[in-house]
């Protein structure tokens, strides 16, 4: 190996030391599935891995990260869609599945309830803002838009998800059980394809 | 309730909050690195997006060049401290096969596949591909009655057996592109199956390895694998994931907590391809193996078009006069 190549290796150690975490939560919760996200996670970082020369410095790999992210999970998305429909037709063994129990904490039901009734996009930005932090600039390279675009559509989803959130929080107050709420997990990456 | 407590709620549910997290990320840079390890050998794709497909074709043209740096990149990298040469060499002409197989794969071929219960059959299908075309038979016993139904891709035009007649299903003209039900979408999730994505997966992710050599020259590499990496979630039905085996099995027992470690067994055939992937769990209560037995990779015939099949609205008008 050639100090260039160790360079190299040591980029990409440092990189992923970084900023694994990172891109595996947004793919946790942008995913259909754990094994997608995996799946979408180690893309991004062999994607990375071929396109290391060409990968910003500093804080920006971590935008760039992400955008990469964004659209690896996309492409996936794609190709889910066939296989889904591929298994539903063949139906070569319709036996009962393995149930995984639902999460009992009623205040993130609530939170899953009130980002589903979001538009894909303000629950992106949403997210990306509080659960990536990620100012609106990092928002707009990884969304591809101006950075005053990206702020404007925090603010609104911040005001819709409190509007939301205030309002299934009062309706779930007396006798209805958290259970009772649909899991809007699942729900997003598909509403987001 | 105030906007900071409805956000403090958003943020207290963080997916990094989750049980599980820190091993969620172990197990995507173990992903990450066997990948790393295969695809070191490579060229860079000009757009940097090579599609799994591609990246076949692409080790199809670089042939042996690619599967040697595979080898050689998977001991430099995958490896773990600790393991001795003999293992690294195994786990590395495991994955070797893996993409030999892939690319024999990639033209025709015959896979069987067997899921036993307590000894007992429980579910089955032979499925045979040659280029564009693919049939697909059920072999299950007939707990769910459909012991023997077949599925065609001939041509483009799709055939299915209806009360023991065969029916034209319909050409691809007529299905929703991007459906899911056009003849090439089937072909290229069935292949994904048989010879690419999810040999790698079980071949990357085994751990603990052996070998055992056997007489015609052939030799089983044994191993562990987390059932995640074989079943594989595909979608959630009523807030609830759904975990299904290769070929589509519904996973069940220990097959379905993507955790449990899983007993794998790959036969390699004198000639360096994948000849049996067999998987066993739930020995000490509930039995299960699984099995996918390949054949005549490279070399398996056509499928052809039933001459007797009749178009599906002549079948329904004709059951409406009866």
């Amino acid at each position: 190996m050639t100090e260039g190549e160790r360079a190299r290796r040591r980029r990409f150690d440092t990189l992923f030391e970084s900023y694994s975490a990172d891109i595996v939560a947004y793919c946790s919760w942008r995913a259909a599935s754990g094994s997608d996200a995996q799946d979408a996670a180690a893309e991004v970082f062999l994607v990375a891995w071929r396109r290391l020369d060409a990968l910003p410095e500093g804080d920006a790999a971590r935008a760039w990260l992400y955008a990469t992210a964004r659209r690896v999970l996309a492409n996936q998305r794609r190709a889910s869609r066939r296989r889904a429909a591929l298994y539903e037709r063949l139906a070569l063994d319709t036996a009962s599945a393995r149930h995984e129990p639902p999460s009992g904490d009623r205040k993130e039901t609530l939170v899953h309830e009130a980002l589903r009734r979001l538009g894909p996009r303000d629950r992106e930005v949403l997210l990306l803002a509080e659960w990536e932090a990620l100012s609106p600039a990092q928002i707009a390279t990884v969304m591809g838009c101006l950075a005053i675009t990206a702020r404007g559509r925090l603010h609104r989803a911040r005001r819709r998800f409190r509007a939301a959130f205030e309002e299934l929080a009062d309706d779930s107050a007396p006798g209805r059980e958290a259970s009772q709420l649909p899991t809007a997990t699942a729900s997003f990456a598909k509403e987001q394809s | 309730m105030t906007t900071s407590r409805s956000l403090q709620a958003l943020r207290r549910a963080n997916p990094r909050a989750k049980a599980g997290f820190a091993k969620s990320v172990e197990a995507t840079a173990d992903t990450m690195r066997a990948r790393l390890a295969i695809d070191a050998g490579a060229p860079e794709s000009p757009t940097g997006h090579a599609s799994p497909r591609r990246r076949l074709a692409r080790g199809l043209a670089v042939g042996g060049a690619l599967a040697a740096a595979a080898a050689v990149a998977a001991v430099l990298v995958v490896a773990p401290p600790g393991v001795g040469p003999g293992v690294a060499n195994a786990a590395a002409a495991v994955r070797k096969a893996a993409t030999v197989t892939a690319a024999e794969a990639e033209r025709s071929g015959t896979a069987v596949v067997r899921i036993t219960h307590d000894d007992a059959a429980w579910a089955g299908s032979t499925i045979h591909w040659h280029g564009q075309d693919l049939s697909l038979t059920s072999d299950a016993p007939r707990r769910f009655g459909r012991a023997g139904s077949e599925f065609r891709v001939v041509d483009g035009t799709m055939y299915g057996v209806d009360d023991g007649d065969w029916v034209v299903l319909g050409s691809p003209d007529s299905i929703d592109p991007g459906s899911g039900t056009t003849p090439d979408e089937y072909l290229a999730a069935v292949r994904e199956d048989v010879g690419g994505a999810t040999l790698r997966r079980i071949t990357d992710g085994m751990t603990d390895l052996t070998t055992r050599q056997l007489a015609d020259g052939a030799t089983v590499f044994s191993g562990t694998v987390a059932a995640g990496l074989i079943a594989r979630e595909t979608g959630f039905k009523e807030g609830r994931s759904i975990r299904v085996l290769p070929f589509g099995y519904v996973a069940h027992d220990e097959a379905a907590n993507p955790d449990a470690p899983l007993h794998a067994a790959i036969t390699v055939g004198a000639d360096g391809v994948v000849r049996e992937i067999a998987v066993t769990w739930g020995i000490s209560a509930s039995a299960w193996t699984y099995t996918v037995t390949y054949s005549d990779l490279g070399e398996t015939p056509a499928p052809v078009a039933p001459a007797d099949a009749r178009p599906l609205r002549e079948r329904l008008r004709a059951e409406r006069n009866k």
